[in-house]
């Protein structure tokens, strides 16, 4: 270890070089790391995550956001919720911050080549889909329709909201956005319901299919019947877990289902991975 | 190739080992009880008890720093700690079911992801272990697969002879090495008789049975009935030989502190607690579960070893009682129900 | 005097009868139906030892015992920190004296209520310290043999010799030394701590749903086995239970590392008897001196 380059969980210095505010207390950081190098040679897969440090408070497990298409940068989008988050919150453009990453397995984006794509989000949980949205848009001629189902609870819960407006607004995606009933104001332009019902209208064929879902637990739940319903094989639906992690490498024990580790095996898994699992997560 | 070594020259082969700068560590008395810690002398080894925690501390101790922070108008700094302060290291006495569990974590302190703070300190230790002579209603080593006299994960191994003194085995080059460098203090094996050694009183369980249950048998009855009674302390975990998991955690302030990585336990009750508040493994019996299925089936099905040396700290430290051994036998006659 | 007090001198039998008469009371309150499940002991794999035992079922009261081992405060089923037995419907517990005190306490503190429960009291004539045959020192100087106020009361209590205390000789040596010297024992003893919480995790008073020690917005105290935080970590305990801890010795039973716990709650328990006559665990009360202010209360460390 006396070549330094060898301690595991030495985070990079990343600056802070955007901040956007999706919602009230949703944020997203663009990250530009400090060495030349690092930054040139940085690169990760749709699906990857990275332990993200905001020093003297701990690091904090999220998925990268941004896609691996677009280089010199990547996002984490983040809820202030425990004391990583809230101190992450606390810091500015200019700020440093530690990356460790990238770690886990990712999408296998070259079996989707020439499918049609479902993408079922949820709340926060757009961001580990967005990156791989984008990839798909970047790389658009080697993908079938690509069809995105995204709700959240209120309008005002909505993330990448400038986004959603983009791939509204393009002929190659169809975007349904809803939110659940009540959540909307007057001048709401998307459907409102609850993410499986809007996905059961929507009706996208399973017909030479990937459906990728991400959500709250309970979304996922009534989701992946719906799916089911509309011809899915389990095979053909990918989604991530989210487990608490420290080290993100398979050392500190904590992310386990089963023996399956959230932070290795995962965090994207088929459904039909999923369900063979304890159901403990 | 055996040899052998008398008592006094065995504390002076500390003594020795001391007075090259090596870091020896050994069984030492520690207050109420033994405990493995660095000897100053020869004369502080005190091979008689079982230490009260294991010998994983040698590589895995209960706390280190990984990483220092420093954040100013400059902006933040990271410096590594320097690993090579690390020294060469010589683990004497140690017991069978101590040494045996040292290769059983290489496996996931090295699979795909290096961590060269465990890794580093496997690497410049030579271990000397110690056969074992003496079993207390704990002890279940045999039970497990492991014997008194076992050599895994041994350098060097010494094997108490009745005379006084002890038959010294060549385990590996490494400690080989340590040997050759030492050679007038050992002499040839002589024909001598070695002190009975210790007899674990469980029966041998059938591991492969007690696995294949588990594969069946994450939703049962069994894990709440052992587990009501699991306060969801960490004594069990901390003593235990094989039990890796940990922390990470900063200590220090906004403009300086450092980063630790420290024993963590999977009983206690917020080890997988989200920060959204929701916890995938709730209560007691699921965590306790974990406990054993992580031992039996999980770190098996991935690395083929089990996370258990039948060393018997956690049933001694249990405070209400709970005896791994007990749950382990309950498991194996259900297997052969089924 | 008897300074080798074994636990092998008592006389079995008087055992025996007192597991006789709580599994003939287990499986009567289980078969009336007037409890869903008894906290009682059962005996372990090795030989002489006890463990908590939660039956449900009256065909499994004749599991429970009373031994020499059976050294938990059960207690500790009771509070929230084991909802899960709670939920199981009205219980019944077996308890010691010096058990029973940590009820009181727990009464007093509104997170029991008599009427929920049905108390077997078993006369006790001491328990053994851990791994050994010698009586723990809590019983070398107990004052409770016999519980009161209990349900129903089993066992009988044998003549025992008076055993030299254990426990008030090490208070004693503790108040005899010089607040440095005091600071250096506890130094020593806490940096031995490995942060297992086994005594947080044993202690009927510890069953905060959020304790201190795991908060970390802010962290109030370093989590880390270090000595700094270990220090800070007992010493907050300590105060915590001052005035409520009811002396049941767990903590320091419970600690693999062998440090003096509940000599530290003892001599706290002392100063609270000392300034304020009170002394947990012996009648329900709403609020502990420490909890409360009056007019009367002692002033004198305001200088």
């Amino acid at each position: 270890m006396c070549d330094h380059s060898n301690n595991i969980y030495l985070p990079r210095l990343a600056t802070i070089e955007e901040i956007v505010d999706e919602t009230a207390d949703i944020r997203t950081f663009r990250l530009v790391f400090q060495d030349e190098t690092v930054r040139e040679q940085f690169s990760f897969r749709a699906g990857q995550f990275a332990e993200y440090s905001a020093f003297g408070a701990g690091e904090s497990t999220f998925c990268i956001a941004s896609a691996p298409t677009r280089k010199g940068y990547i996002e984490c989008c983040f809820r202030a919720v425990g004391r990583v988050t809230e101190a992450l919150r606390q810091l500015e453009v200019g700020d440093a911050i530690g990356v460790r990453g990238p770690y886990g397995n990712s999408f296998p984006i070259e079996e989707f080549f020439g499918k049609n794509l479902v993408f079922v989000a949820g709340g926060i949980a757009l961001p580990p889909l967005r990156t791989l949205i984008w990839q798909c848009l970047d790389w658009r001629d080697k993908f079938g329709e690509i069809t995105i189902v995204y709700g959240a609870r209120t309008e005002a819960d909505l993330v990448y909201k400038r986004e959603l407006k983009e791939w509204e607004q393009r002929s190659d995606v169809r975007l349904v956005k809803t939110v659940d009933p009540g959540g909307n104001s007057p001048a709401w332009d998307g459907r409102v319901g609850f993410v499986p019902t809007i996905l059961e209208e929507a009706a996208p064929s399973a017909a030479n299919t990937i459906a990728l879902v991400c959500g709250p637990p309970v979304m996922i739940k009534f989701t992946l019947p719906v799916l089911e319903r509309l011809g899915f094989a389990d095979s053909a639906i990918y989604t991530t877990l989210e487990n608490r992690m420290k080290c993100g490498l398979g050392k500190c024990g904590r992310c386990n289902v089963g023996n399956v580790y959230v932070c290795k095996d995962g965090p994207v898994f088929t459904a039909a991975q999923v369900k063979a699992m304890p159901q403990e997560f | 190739m055996a040899k052998s070594i008398s008592e006094q020259n065995l504390r002076l082969l500390i003594d020795a080992l001391v007075s090259e700068g090596k870091r020896v560590i050994g069984p030492r008395a520690a207050g109420t009880m033994t405990l493995y810690g660095p000897l100053t002398t020869g004369e502080e080894l005190s091979p008689g008890e079982l230490p009260r925690r294991s010998a994983k501390e040698c590589f895995f101790p209960l706390c280190e720093t990984i990483l220092a922070y420093e954040r100013d108008k400059e902006g933040v700094r990271v410096s590594d700690v320097d690993s090579c302060a690390i020294p060469e290291t010589v683990l004497i006495g140690a017991r069978p079911c101590d040494v045996a569990a040292a290769p059983v974590l290489d496996a996931v302190f090295s699979w795909d992801y290096r961590d060269e703070f465990f890794l580093e300190r496997r690497k410049k230790t030579t271990i000397i272990g110690l056969a074992c002579t003496k079993a207390d209603d704990a002890c279940f080593c045999t039970a497990v697969g492991l014997a008194p006299n076992d050599t895994k994960g041994s350098d060097l191994f010494l094997s108490p002879l009745k005379e006084g003194g002890y038959r010294c085995d060549v385990i590996t080059e490494k400690g080989e090495a340590l040997l050759a460098a030492h050679g007038p203090l050992f002499a040839d094996a002589a024909a001598a008789e070695p002190l009975p050694l210790a007899e674990p009183t469980l029966g041998k369980l059938d591991l492969e049975k007690i696995r294949s249950w588990l594969d069946l048998h994450f939703e049962d009855p069994l894990w709440e009935e052992i587990a009501e009674r699991c306060a969801g302390c960490g004594a069990c975990a901390f003593l235990c030989p094989a039990c890796h998991c940990f922390d990470i955690v900063d200590e220090g302030g906004e403009k300086k502190g450092v980063r630790r990585k420290s024993w963590d336990a999977c009983g206690f009750g917020k080890f997988t607690n989200h920060a959204s508040g929701h916890n995938p493994r709730d209560v007691q019996p699921s965590r306790y579960r974990n406990r054993i299925m992580h031992k039996f089936k999980y770190y098996v099905d991935k690395f083929g070893e089990r996370l258990c040396t039948g060393c018997g700290r956690c049933i001694r430290a249990c405070p209400v009682g709970i005896d791994i051994a007990a749950v382990l036998e309950e498991i194996d006659r259900k297997g052969a129900r089924d | 005097m008897n300074n080798s007090a074994q636990t092998q001198s008592i006389d079995p039998a008087l055992y025996a009868t007192a597991t006789e008469a709580i599994r003939a009371e287990a499986k009567r309150v289980l078969e009336a139906g007037t409890v869903a499940a008894v906290v009682g002991w059962q005996a372990g794999r090795r030989k002489g030892s006890a463990l908590p035992a939660i039956v449900t079922d009256p065909t499994k009261a004749d599991t429970l015992v009373f031994s020499p081992a059976c050294v938990n405060n059960l207690a500790l089923y009771l509070t929230k920190a084991k909802k899960e037995i709670r939920q199981k419907g009205r219980l019944a517990i077996v308890v010691k004296g010096c058990d029973l005190r940590a009820l009181v306490g727990l009464m007093g503190e509104n997170q029991l209520k008599r009427e929920e429960l049905h108390i077997i009291g078993v006369v006790c004539p001491g328990v053994q310290g851990r791994g050994e045959a010698t009586m723990a020192a809590k019983c070398r100087e107990c004052a409770v043999h016999t519980p009161e106020g209990t349900d129903v009361t089993v066992g009988s209590l044998p003549d025992l010799p008076r055993f030299t205390p254990v426990e008030s000789e090490e208070l004693a040596r503790l108040e005899a030394m010089t607040p440095a010297e005091r600071w250096a024992f506890w130094k020593e003893h806490f940096a031995r701590c490995i942060r297992c919480y086994a005594c947080r995790q044993l202690c009927p008073f510890c069953y905060c749903e959020q304790c201190l020690c795991d908060r970390n917005r802010p962290q109030a105290v370093e989590t880390t086995p270090r000595p700094a935080g270990n220090m800070a970590w007992h010493i907050v305990r300590a105060m915590h239970l001052a005035g409520r801890c009811a002396g049941c010795a767990e903590c320091e039973r419970a600690c693999p590392m062998d440090i003096p716990l509940n000599l530290l709650n003892r001599k706290m328990a002392k100063e609270l008897k000392e300034l304020y006559g009170h002394e947990a665990g012996f009648e329900v009360q709403e609020k502990g001196p420490l909890a409360q202010y009056r007019e009367d209360d002692d002033q004198s460390f305001i200088k």
